[in-house]
């Protein structure tokens, strides 16, 4: 297993020869599938930050993120939210870049 | 065994973004056809209103092409959510005008999904999004023959129930 990548709050490991990801967030260390990797990405692109600096629109700036087909349940706020989007952000990146570089080594 | 990503999905992520905005718009795109039918129906305009259904089980097409493609590719389709459907038109010509520029809309948006295929030598959805490409050459030529009738027969009561008796319903 290896680190892909380490935000503020989260750290994400790619577990090669499972074929799957696990992201460690603080209270508990979850499994993901791709399939449930991506939908994660969805979700947390999803979550409107604007949001969290309007009161009306989201009154305690606090996000429910439930993952895995309802398996687990996290409550982030803001800063969490925005780190994860960051990690998210980075490792997709990181990856896609690694597979460009195949071709230019 | 570095790349998973790769591993497991044919399309790059960003690709994959872009797709799914798209099926968001020809969701989008089919809904409003749908209002469009229904107001020619209402004042009857029976074949402008039978070209409006089609139009909207083609864009439901489109829509599902390109859903079918993602899940495909070993990506993440997101079931689009549409709001916002505008049912008031002051006029048949208004309805087709407000067709061809949604339908102009769809191909900037196809337009910039090979743009970015390109940027990011993602050529399967390059290749992919050939057929749109065509299809949208022949959706905005069909809308525009058919505001060239109003040009040439008028506008009044009578000139419009013969531009609708026109329009080819297949
Ligand atoms: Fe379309
Ligand atoms: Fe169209």
């Amino acid at each position: 297993m290896e680190v892909l990548y380490t935000s503020k709050f989260y750290t994400l490991y790619q577990a090669g020869h499972e074929r799957c990801f696990y992201l460690d967030l603080g209270q508990k260390t979850i499994r993901l599938s791709f399939c449930q990797f991506l939908a994660l990405r969805h979700k947390v692109m999803s979550i409107s930050i604007e949001s969290h600096f309007d009161s009306d629109l989201n009154e305690h700036g606090f996000e429910m993120l439930i993952l895995c087909n309802k398996e687990h349940f996290f409550i982030l706020n803001t800063l969490e939210v925005l780190d994860l989007k960051c990690l998210i952000d980075h490792s997709f990146s990181l990856i896609e870049m690694d597979a460009e570089n195949v071709f230019t080594q | 065994m570095k790349d998973i990503i790769r591993q497991q999905m044919s399309i790059t992520a960003s690709s994959m973004d872009v797709l799914n905005q798209q099926i968001q718009m020809e969701s989008k795109a089919s809904a409003s056809y749908l209002a469009m039918a229904s107001w020619c129906d209402q004042n009857a305009f029976g074949n402008s209103a039978l070209f409006f259904y089609a139009q909207a089980e083609e864009e439901r097409s489109h829509m599902m092409k390109i859903f079918k493609f993602i899940n495909d590719s070993g990506g993440n389709a997101i079931s689009p959510e549409v709001t916002d459907i505008n049912h008031d038109f002051s006029s048949l010509e208004e309805v087709f005008v407000t067709a061809l520029e949604q339908e102009i809309e769809v191909t900037k948006a196809i337009n910039g999904i090979v743009a970015n295929a390109k940027k990011t030598d993602d050529y399967a959805v390059e290749n992919f999004m050939q057929w749109f490409i065509e299809e949208q050459l022949e959706e905005e030529r069909s809308i525009r023959d058919i505001l060239d009738l109003f040009e040439l027969m008028g506008r009044d009561g009578i000139a419009l129930k013969l531009i609708d008796e026109r329009i080819k319903t297949e």
